[in-house]
């Protein structure tokens, strides 16, 4: 069996490595294996078996004229990956969805609790017995472990993402693969579009709650802000849940955000996203320790959301013209 | 044995009526042609699977991955509509073809 393995390698050494031909080589040498096992079995000896698989192979030419192999072409650059590494990135990049999701939730979060906090304080709920300044403390405290472990979500998951990165710059599928991938793709449409609009939905019902809450009382108000940052911080999670299945799909199918061209503008956006945010980070704390405006100085974070998409949309538009 | 000069516009035909029974995978496909044509006829490798590329490429049959057997997982195949009225017009075809190539052959008896 080894002495037709290596016949195989040897003719097929010249192609290229594609998802294809591997897969056909694959196929034919399993093609040729039953055939041997079953002359073994009808009582041929080891070398008869061999000469008749050998001689029942056929012409490689007549293989490499039906493929069109064309060494040139860009998807035959692209490395190959099964099903089954397929399936693994699926799987590993549904689960980093929902822990981003909810290290984004937990960094929205944050500040709410500080938020909630300082009013309970304030309105001597909590924390009566620390005297003065001190019984901010233990919502400050409870922002940074929030934080804290959202930053530990992240961490994790990158880390157990790195394995799979190669397969986001491209990658050549097996046969019938793409076409079950585009399926799949197309069947959750439904619950992206459901989780997009019930997002969007959260986010413009999201003030009435201030609304409500002024009507209500000045003390109220301030839970309000609370019960606006919770509902947001939802909002985002759906986003960020759904949005990381559908662009696996994508990213595998390089279509939609994934599709070469698009892959430079994720890189500038991505670069400044890098930026921005831990500003708006610094800011907000520099804000709160310095000045104490830790009641209002939470309004940085959907002032360079707005700011930060207003920059994505027009640097997206204008790359585009560039290229047309 | 056949020269594959005189098969090779038939292959595909061959092909698609072993899947006509129903799915089927490149061995048991190729045991099937040396078996209904008595030895008379084998078809290699290559040929066999260059005939799976160009039919999966024009639609006349699907692949798919069968269950595993023994550890071994394989690519089996079935005919599609459009390769089930390929198949017709191939059949019409070699009626054609038969009736025309047997007036220019004559019986020898030896």
């Amino acid at each position: 069996m080894e002495t037709i393995r290596n016949y195989l390698d040897n003719l097929f050494a010249s192609l290229p490595r594609t998802a294809k031909v591997s897969e056909l080589k694959n196929n034919i040498l399993s093609n040729m294996e039953d055939k041997y096992n079953e002359l073994k079995n009808q009582g041929k000896t080891e070398n008869e078996a061999i000469g008749i698989v050998i001689s029942e192979f056929g012409n490689i030419d007549e293989l490499i004229s039906e493929l069109g192999i064309n060494v040139n072409s860009d998807t035959y650059s692209q490395p190959v990956v099964t099903q089954e590494e397929v399936e693994d990135y699926l799987k590993v990049k549904k689960v980093m969805g929902l822990q981003i999701g909810i290290g984004v939730f937990l960094c929205i979060l944050a500040p709410a609790f500080l938020i909630l906090s300082s009013v309970m304080v304030e309105n001597g709920v909590l924390f009566t017995s620390l005297k003065g300044d001190a019984a901010y403390i233990p919502g400050l405290i409870l922002m940074f472990v929030l934080i804290a472990t959202a930053v530990g979500i992240f961490i994790f998951s990158g880390m157990n993402f790195e394995r799979f990165k190669f397969m986001e710059e491209g990658v050549s599928l097996p046969m019938g693969v793409a076409a079950s991938l585009k399926k799949r793709h197309e069947a959750f449409n439904p619950t992206f579009y459901l989780c997009t609009i019930v997002g969007v939905c959260l986010l413009i019902v999201s003030p009435v709650t201030l609304f409500v809450s002024s009507m209500i009382s000045e003390e109220a108000e301030d839970y309000g802000i609370v019960v606006l940052v919770i509902i947001v911080a939802i909002a985002v999670f759906l986003f960020i849940s759904a949005g990381t299945i559908r662009e696996s799909y994508e990213k595998l199918l390089q279509i939609g955000d994934s599709a070469p061209k698009k892959k430079k503008e994720d890189k500038v956006i991505g670069a400044v996203a890098a930026c921005v945010w831990p500003l708006a980070v610094a800011v907000f704390l520099f804000l709160g320790f310095v000045y104490g405006l830790w009641y209002i100085a939470w309004v940085i974070f959907p002032i360079v959301g707005i700011l930060f998409g207003m920059f994505s949309a027009v640097y997206s538009i204008v790359t585009d013209k560039n290229d047309k | 044995m056949i020269s594959s000069d005189v098969i090779r516009g038939y292959n595909d035909t061959i092909i698609l009526y072993l899947l006509l029974e129903g799915e089927s995978y490149g061995y048991e496909i190729s045991k099937n042609i040396k078996e209904l044509s008595e030895e008379k006829y084998i078809m290699k490798e290559t040929t066999l699977y260059s005939a799976f590329n160009r039919l999966e490429a024009n639609g006349f049959i699907e692949s798919f991955f069968g269950d595993e057997t023994f550890g071994k997982r394989r690519t089996y195949y079935r005919i599609t509509p459009t390769g089930l009225a390929y198949y017709k017009e191939k059949c019409e075809e070699w009626e054609l073809t038969k009736d025309v190539i047997n007036r220019f052959i004559k019986e020898w008896n030896v």
